[in-house]
């Protein structure tokens, strides 16, 4: 009886799932291995042909470059969220303040926030009017509009997802096994070393995958703060259901990007052998 | 092609006004600015049709929710390269122009467009034209698209985020026509993209007017109707039509033959082709319009906006952007996106 109710219970979920994840990757599945319409749409017959135009050096390369920005962004993220989290998992009164300033920015859309990156970023924006009214710049910095606005967007807009992980994670850990370290006479950096960060893997490696993949899949920032001077997955895949009007290309990509995760997630637990998360 | 902003608004509240019975009911599926807050409440109230309404921001976006047949919406405004695609793939009703009583209150030269000559499918109501918005007190204003190619003003100046407009600048630079698309002639004008795109602060929309009326940038490649908010905003701001030629684009109100309710379709575009509801429209959205005796009521400060009305001979240089046949669709956008990660 009480396996059918926890069966019962899980109907909802499962149908969500099915209905939103499961019917559409079956739909994108079957317009990747189609042609595409004259004018949008798909047509038999069916082909290989999306995926072999995959393999242009061209497209190839904007992958790749999406594989690099995203692992720098999430690179940065690491860097700049785990000295965070340590510091809130130390703050005693504070945490709860601090643990809400960190979720404060998910109270306001992403569009929103990007466009205050552009207000800021610009050469009549705060930084460069604080910067020339200083007087230690003559011209304004060409802040916008580059790959440095692009990795700014994005670590700013997913650091959130590696701080919370990682947070957990340290706030897990005995403080007794730090002291029982120094009595045995390590040294900080030496029980950091082989304490704290062995014992934080589990949320490193969460917070990576929660970072790397959103940034390896993003098109809002990289169009908005990259002034459509560059492409990314992302912006490849939208452009492929819009203005190129080539949804069955469009759908390989995607499934390309998915196939580039989950090869990258089955490594790691390979390695590992041991579940993820 | 995208347009106008960014933002764009989910079109299932006008589906679910299919569903309820009783009154009168419309679903209008329209640009996001060519609307003006009278419109509507008084068509409503005039009629006792209710209209729902839901916004795209561009071609693309309307005909992916319209292609399957069934969305449920009754009119729509595509622009006039995307009526022959949508008439080849059997989207278009026939137009009952005996329902249409003011068509022949539009401008002669939309009486028979080239790209519906009898009006047997569209009724156009709006058009625009693409140019270059420059700023005098920053740089000499460019008046030919091939100067927007000159060192003088590099990383001041943004080109739209558009293959048709980009490429089209670059083949007017090289004396093409508008719509050329012989891939030899696409891979030229691709070469000349790719020689200017060192030269660009971005490739912007909307975002551009906002840079130009801060003083950001030298000059863009806009549209019309973009150039002149900026100019609103900021008066000391000129909008060039270049003199190689430019591109024209007309948006035009179709009924779909999936409508169900073709009778009140054919009353809706009637009612926005009436002078007063066109005039309406062109001055709240500094849009211009193609209804004739709507000018006349147009306020002077409207009408005398060269940005938006050129005057003939100007006019006689633009070029009506035409659909791509598919070859040249897939060649240009692989160059589009070849250009955009060079």
């Amino acid at each position: 009886m009480t396996t059918r109710l926890r069966l019962a219970a899980l109907m909802p979920a499962a149908a969500l799932m099915i209905a939103t994840v499961g019917v559409p990757f079956v739909v994108l599945a079957a317009y990747a291995f189609q042609s595409r319409g004259a004018y949008g749409g798909v047509m038999p017959p069916w082909t290989l042909e999306n995926w072999q135009r995959l393999a242009d050096p061209l497209y190839l390369g904007i992958l790749l470059r999406s594989l690099l920005a995203a692992a720098l962004s999430t690179a940065l993220c690491l860097v700049m969220a785990f000295p965070l989290a340590l510091a809130i998992t130390r703050a005693g009164r504070w945490k709860n303040l601090l643990l809400a300033l960190v979720m404060l920015p998910f109270w306001t859309s992403l569009l929103i926030r990007t466009y205050a990156w552009m207000f800021l970023l610009r050469d009549t924006g705060l930084i460069n009017a604080l910067l020339l009214r200083a007087g230690l710049i003559r011209e304004p910095l060409p802040l916008l509009y580059n790959w440095g606005a692009v990795v700014l967007g994005l670590v700013y807009a997913h650091l959130p997802f590696m701080v919370l992980p990682l947070y957990a994670a340290l706030e897990r850990q005995e403080p007794h096994l730090l002291e029982a370290a120094a009595d045995l006479g390590a040294r900080h950096w030496q029980a950091f070393w082989r304490i704290t960060l062995p014992l934080a893997a589990p949320g490193i490696r969460a917070g990576i995958l929660l970072v790397f993949i959103p940034c390896l899949g993003a098109y809002l920032i990289p169009d908005l703060l990259g002034g459509g001077k560059t492409i990314l997955a992302g912006t490849l895949i939208q452009n492929q259901f819009t203005a190129s009007r080539d949804w069955p290309f469009g759908a390989a990509v995607s499934l390309a990007l998915m196939a580039a995760v989950l090869a990258l997630l089955w490594l790691e637990t390979r390695r590992r052998e041991e579940p993820l998360l | 092609m995208k347009r106008r902003a960014l933002l764009f608004f989910p079109a299932l509240s006008g589906l679910a006004g299919c569903l309820r019975g009783g009154r009168r009911r419309l679903n209008v599926f329209h640009w996001s600015n060519y609307i003006a807050p009278e419109t509507l409440p008084r068509f409503e109230s005039e009629t006792g049709i209710q209209v729902r309404l839901a916004t795209y921001e561009s071609n693309e976006e309307m005909l992916a929710r319209v292609l399957s047949g069934n969305s449920g919406w009754d009119v729509v405004f595509p622009s006039n390269y995307f009526i022959r695609p949508m008439r080849e793939l059997g989207l278009l009703e026939r137009l009952d122009r005996a329902r249409l009583a003011r068509l022949g209150d539009l401008e002669p030269r939309f009486q028979q467009p080239s790209w519906d000559p009898r009006l047997e499918f569209c009724v156009p109501l709006h058009w625009g034209s693409s140019g270059i918005l420059a700023n005098p007190r920053l740089a000499p204003v460019p008046q030919r698209y091939a100067d927007l190619w000159e060192l003088r003003y590099a990383r001041r100046i943004t080109m739209l985020d558009d293959p048709a407009e980009v490429y089209g600048a670059a083949l007017k630079k090289l004396r093409l026509p508008l719509n050329a698309h012989a891939p030899a002639e696409l891979r030229e004008a691709h070469r000349e993209a790719l020689r200017q795109k060192p030269l660009l602060r971005a490739y912007l929309n909307a975002e551009a007017r906002d840079l130009m009326a801060a003083g950001e940038l030298a000059a863009c490649q806009t549209w019309a109707t973009t150039a002149q908010q900026a100019i609103s905003a900021a008066p000391h701001l000129r909008f060039v039509h270049p003199e190689e030629g430019f591109a024209l684009y007309a948006d035009c109100g179709v009924v779909l033959r999936e409508s169900k309710r073709k009778e009140l379709a054919h009353v809706f575009l009637d009612y926005l082709l009436r002078a007063d509801v066109a005039a309406e429209v062109a001055s709240a959205t500094c849009t211009a319009t193609a209804v004739r005796t709507a000018r006349a009521r147009l306020p002077e400060e409207v009408l005398a906006m060269e940005t938006l009305f050129p005057p003939g001979e100007t006019l006689e240089r633009g070029e009506w952007f035409e659909p791509l046949p598919p070859e040249s669709q897939r060649l240009r956008d692989r160059l589009w996106t070849e250009l955009k990660s060079s």
